[in-house]
Parts: structure tokens; sequence; C-alpha cells
């Protein structure tokens, strides 16, 4: 026996700091960590004490007698061709790695309250003793995991709770459904006569603001398609969200091979029971049910090797709507009209709708750099470029890759870094 | 419940370690730290910095022995603990007969620390009289959840720091294989430390969960106060006035024990035992 880390997994890696027998790979540092797979465990070491699913924040670990057959074969095909790790050979494993105190900030402002932000504003309180203040422009935390993880995967999104206990901590100033534009001193650029930080009043600032904005296709017609972000957000009830035009079945095509591609195809073919079941607005069920939308085309522009959707999600997809989703490589969209879609080879692919889930990217900061191709504030281990004093955690750091718990040890090395580089001032003004 | 125990007592069938038998007592013990010199309570003080490393070195390996032995007086009580608590439980059921391994477990632990201490440091540390006091009255009246959660925590404090000792090839052989050995056996002690405690506190009212989450730091804060005291200074030809001093303001110390603590505040926060009075007490104790 032993235990097993299904699909759900959020490689936040609490479950390998756990680990008494050093089970549990790909660890932070292994080749692997942060790409978006999740982690697995060796079932040749487990000794099956449960310490892992007793840690993890989205019940992904379970016993193997009550996880799913895959799940299990897919944690015992990770490790298949390594030698089993000796944990009791104490030398196999990773040394301990200390950060030293160094003085700290004593107030910091971070800038959003999704996953990265969260985590970086634990990081801050148990690394330092900054007051904390942490601004979103919802009135909720969570960020994508609240209005981006698909609403049937309600075990991902339990790590909510994990956040919002964050928001009673002394330390921690919450201001939600704040534009951090509109804060005194941010919106002047963050110098007045007094200057004594980046931005007045704080020490530092971490920007951990995402990047929700679909990448373009560039194709004609793109404008009258739905694009991920809006339909995400629109079936996770996001405040603001706007509703696709009309859903028109029998067929959908979807452009993109990532997991959110993976996610509407799964949500837009979802029968009633699957509806019933989801934790998604009332509206939005009402007219997902009525769509008449039966079949779905995926279309990667490249081969199936270069998909970037994970084995677990492609199994998950198919086991929930079987033969109803087509998968289509190798196959560029030139144009999409009301009739379909046409593809460079000539051929045209009737359907109602078009998706777009071709990836996100970030959107500029002002006052900020910011690097057009990439998307992202440029940074060095999460120090803003000529900037001193801002920084960046999450997707505007690092690009729209990584699943959710990823931002965990991006978030620490930012805060590493703000710790190991911030000095306070010896006194108030000088 | 019975599900938790009965794989409990499987894993425990898997992988259980025999201290006597596994570790060589009569190996001669090198001069290695007996801690990672990150977890000493000088590290990073002024004090630390004015030490040789002779004495950086002895220090840790009196820490560290005075650790392991509130480790020993915190496992006696734990033992007593959960004794009473099976003592009217069917000698049938899985969770009696996990008790009872537990307590084995723990009764080798015991005799582990002790014999490892020994062999480490010449004096021998216990808890002040009046925290051995304050332990005689807590393992005679403490049940339920206030039982499980101080075990856990008790467990959980000294379980992460020696995670970190057992993988640092700065620290002597002997305590880095003790280190492992106990945090095999605790991993599965804890498990069963946080269901009993989440089954205990179901349904339980807000009165009894204030009382028990204060009470739950109160042992916390006692266990943690009484890791290192004033003669591990003084016995190291330490000025311990200022020893004592130092260490209570080091933020290095404090802010690596809330690191490593995070797991923790986080259970007991999903919980509902991090009421506004017991965190006042993790904040002072640097818990929070």
């Amino acid at each position: 026996m032993s235990y097993a880390i299904s699909g759900e997994c959020c490689s936040d890696a609490s479950c390998v700091a756990v680990c008494p027998m050093n089970s549990i790979h790909p660890s932070p540092g292994e080749p692997g960590f942060g790409t978006g797979v999740s982690l697995f465990i060796d079932p040749r070491t487990c000794i099956d004490c449960g310490a892992c699913a007793d840690i993890c924040p989205v019940d992904a670990a379970q016993p193997a007698d009550q996880a799913a057959t895959e799940d299990v074969e897919r944690n015992a095909e990770y490790f298949a061709g390594q030698e089993p790790l000796e944990a009791t050979d104490l030398d196999s494993w990773e040394p301990p790695s200390y950060q030293v105190w160094g003085g700290g900030p004593r107030r910091v402002l971070v800038v959003g309250a999704g996953p990265a932000g969260m985590y970086a504003t634990r990081e801050l309180l148990l690394r330092t003793t900054a007051e904390v203040t942490l601004v979103d422009r919802l009135d909720q935390v969570g960020g994508l995991v609240r209005y981006g993880v698909a609403p049937d995967h309600p075990s991902t999104k339990q790590i909510v709770q994990v956040f919002e206990r964050i928001l009673h901590h002394r330390r921690v100033r919450w201001m939600p459904g704040t534009d951090a534009r509109e804060l005194p001193g941010v919106a002047a650029g963050g110098s007045s006569g007094a200057r004594r930080g980046p931005v007045d009043g704080f020490d530092a600032v971490i920007h951990a603001v995402g990047a929700r904005r679909s990448r373009r296709l560039g194709i004609p017609g793109e404008d009258a398609a739905c694009t991920a972000e809006d339909f995400v957000a629109w079936y996770n009830g996001r405040p603001g969200a706007v509703a696709p035009a009309e859903l028109a079945g029998p067929r959908a095509v979807i452009v993109g091979n990532g997991n959110v591609a993976l996610d509407v195809a799964r949500i837009l073919l979802s029968d009633e029971r699957r509806l019933r079941g989801m934790d998604a607005p009332l509206d939005v069920k009402r007219r997902l049910a009525a769509s008449g939308i039966k079949e779905v085309v995926l279309l990667g522009r490249r081969g199936p090797q270069d998909a970037a959707y994970t084995e677990s999600a492609l199994q998950e997809l198919r086991s929930a709507v079987g033969d109803r989703v087509q998968l289509r490589h190798h196959a560029r969209p030139t144009a999409w009209t009301s009739e379909g879609l046409t593809l460079d080879s000539g051929e045209s692919i009737a359907a109602g709708n078009l998706f777009t889930a071709v990836g996100f990217e970030g959107r500029p900061i002002d006052g900020l750099p910011f690097d057009p191709d990439r998307g992202i504030v440029p940074n060095v281990r999460g120090a803003v470029v000529d900037r001193p004093g801002h920084y960046v955690a999450g997707w505007i750091k690092r690009g729209a890759r990584g699943g959710i718990g990823v931002n965990k040890a991006c978030a620490q090395e930012t805060v590493l870094t703000l710790v190991s580089s911030s000095r306070v001032p010896a006194s108030p003004g000088s | 419940m019975d599900d938790t125990a009965q794989r409990l007592l499987g894993s425990a069938t898997r992988l259980s370690r025999d201290p006597e038998t596994e570790i060589d007592w009569h190996a001669p013990i090198g001069d290695g730290f007996g801690m990672s010199p990150e977890w000493s309570t000088l590290y990073g003080t002024p004090y630390w910095d004015e030490l040789t490393e002779a004495q950086q070195r002895e220090l840790t390996r009196h820490e560290s022995a005075s650790v392991a032995t509130t480790g020993i007086w915190f496992e006696l009580i734990l033992q007593q603990l959960v004794l009473r608590d099976v003592y009217d439980k069917p000698p049938r059921s899985a969770e009696f007969q996990w008790a009872l391994t537990e307590i084995a477990d723990e009764c080798r632990h015991s005799i582990m620390f002790a014999r490892a201490t020994e062999r480490m440091v010449e004096p021998s540390y216990r808890p002040r009289l009046l925290t051995r006091e304050l332990g005689r009255m807590f393992k005679t009246v403490a049940t339920g959840e206030s039982a499980y959660a101080a075990i856990l925590v008790a467990e959980e404090v000294l379980d992460v720091m020696q995670r970190d000792w057992m993988r640092d090839r700065r620290v002597e052989p002997l305590v880095r294989q003790v280190n492992h050995i106990h945090v095999v056996e605790e991993s599965r002690h804890m498990v069963f430390a946080r269901e009993e405690t989440r089954e205990r506190l179901a349904g339980a009212g807000r009165g009894r969960r204030w009382v028990s989450a204060l009470v739950i730091a109160i042992a916390a804060d006692t266990i943690v106060s009484s890791m290192v005291g004033r003669e591990v200074y003084a016995n190291v030809g330490l000025d311990a006035d200022r020893a004592v001093r130092e260490a209570r303001r080091n933020e290095h110390h404090r802010s690596l024990l809330r690191t490593s603590c995070a797991n923790l505040m986080d259970f007991l926060g999903s919980v509902g035992l991090l009421t506004p009075a017991a965190s006042r007490v993790y904040r002072r104790t640097g818990l929070l």
C-alpha cells in the first residue's frame, strides 16, 4: 500500500516537506518542479503514514486503495527507470537551507490577493516583522483560484480557505475593492518630498497582479470569438465578467492545447448532471444546459508532443465527455466567420462558436518596465529591473505557467530577495 | 477513525525502527554540531559572533541535548494522556491497538533520546520544577482535544527542527540518525493526533473551543520556552544573563520557528483553535 497524488495536485510542495521518507518528487529545486505537472509519490518507498494527505491543501493525496487507478499508475510510472531512494541514508536527502533574518522591511504593500499575492503575504509574515497592506480590485481573496479554476474542481478551490486565514493576521491590513493606483502616493508615481520608499509610506511593493489577459491569435474575425479570459471569468461568476455571445450548437471549436482549453471543453460538454454539481452561477448553468453544444474540436497549432495540457487533465476530459471531443493537431486557423473556422489547409470546420485559449499574458504596470514579448515585468529573482523597492511575484514575474502552488516557491524567492536587499532606515525620516 | 488507525498500524508494520539494534551505541562520537547552528537560540545575535567555532559547536550540542530532554519530558506526559484516553476502549479496535503502538514508540524514543544525550554531553538536563509540576497537572486532567492538540503541538515543534537537523551534514551522525527515527514514527503520531483533534472538536461549542484553544496555546508556550534554559548557557561557560537576554530578542530564531510552525498554525486555524486569546499566546511564544 501507498499513497498517490491525483491530477488536482497544486504543487505547493507542503507534502514534500512532511514526507518522512523523501518519497515525493519532483521537489522544489529538482528538474520538473514548477512546470505545471503534478507531484508524485514513489510507491516503493512510501510507508503509508498519511502525512502528505493530512497536509495537502487540495485533497489530492489519497491512499492508493481509494485513488483512481490511473492516478496510482501515473505515480508509479513517474519513478519507473529510477533507483528507489534510500531514505535511511540521510545523505541522499537535500541538505536544509536557511534564510538568515536580516532586519527586513517595516511596511510592505502587496498588490493582488491571488495565489501569488497571498503566498507572498504569508512569507512576509513568517520571515519578517513587517506590517503588510494587501490590496485587490476585487472584494475577495483568491484571484484565479476563485475565478479561474473550473467550477467542477471544488477541491482545488479549497486552498482559498488557507488564504482567507492569512487575512486575519494581526500584521495584515486588507483593503478589498481597491485599485492600487488610487492609493495615496502610488498615483503620484511614489515620490514626494520626504521620500522614504518606492511608494510613500512603504519600504517595498510586491506586484502580484497576475497575467489574466488572453493572448490573441491574430486572425480575421477573431473579435467575434470568445477568449478564455472572458469565458472562464463568466462561468466562475467573476464580478464584472462579460457573458459570451450566443452559445450555439452543435459544434464548438477551441483553439489551444493547454489545461485551460481542456477546462473550457469539459465545461461546454457538461451534461445536466455534471452541471448540477457545479458551484457556478445559476444563469451560467442554465445557458450551458441550453447551448446545444454536443461536440468540441480542440485545435492544436503544433503537434501533440508540444501540447501544454497535462496527462491527468486529458484523462479527466476523456472520462467526462468520451468521444464528443476531437483533438486535432498541426492545424493553423486563418479566419473565423459565422460559417466556421478556416484552416491553413483550406479546410473549414463548421461551428457555432470559437473559443481561444492560447495562453495568457500580463498587462504593463504604471511606472514599471515591461517585456511585451514575454508579457512580464523584467526582474531578477523577483526584484524589478531598475526600480529599487519594487518586486514582482506570480505570473507577472515568470509568465503564465505553473499551477497554483508553484506560487509558493515563487513568492518565497521574491520575499527572500526583498528581505536580503531591503535595509530599513536607521530612524524614521532619515 | 478506525480506518486511519488501521492504516497507521499497517504503516508501522511496513516501517518501524528499533534504535536498540539500528544504532551503533558504541561508535565513537565526533565533534559535529548538536543541531544545525542556524537553530541555535543565539545564532544571529552579537553574542554568537563573539564565540569561537568550538564554543558554537559545544553550545549546539548542549542545546540539542536540552531539547531532547524536553522531548522525553513531554513524551512521558503524552504516554499517560493516551493511556488514560484509551483506558475503556475496546482492545480489539484498531484505535486502541494503534494507541498502544504509539505508546510503545514513545517509550523507545525516550530511551533513545536519553542514551543519545548521555553520549553527547556531560550534564543532564531537565525542565524546571514549575514546568514539571505544570506537566504533572496537565497529564492528570487534560482530555479530548486539549490532550491531542497539545500532543500535536509538542511533537510538531520538535519534528520541524529534527527534520532540518537530520539532513544537515554538519550535525553529529548520531543525532541525525536519532532524529530520523523520531521523524518517521512521529509522522504517524501527528496524523493520529490531528484526526483525534478534529473528531473531538466536531460539535464543540464556542466556550469549550475557547478554553481548549487557550489551554493548548499555554501548553505550547510552556514546551517551547523550556527547550533551552539558562543552565545550558552556564554549562558552556557563557554569561547566562546576557545569553538569555539576547536569545529572547533573537528575531532570526523567532522567524525560523514561525516559518517551521506555519503548517501547524494552519491546522489549528482550520479547526478553530486560533482564537484571539490563543493567538496572543502563540505570538508571544514566537510561533505566529
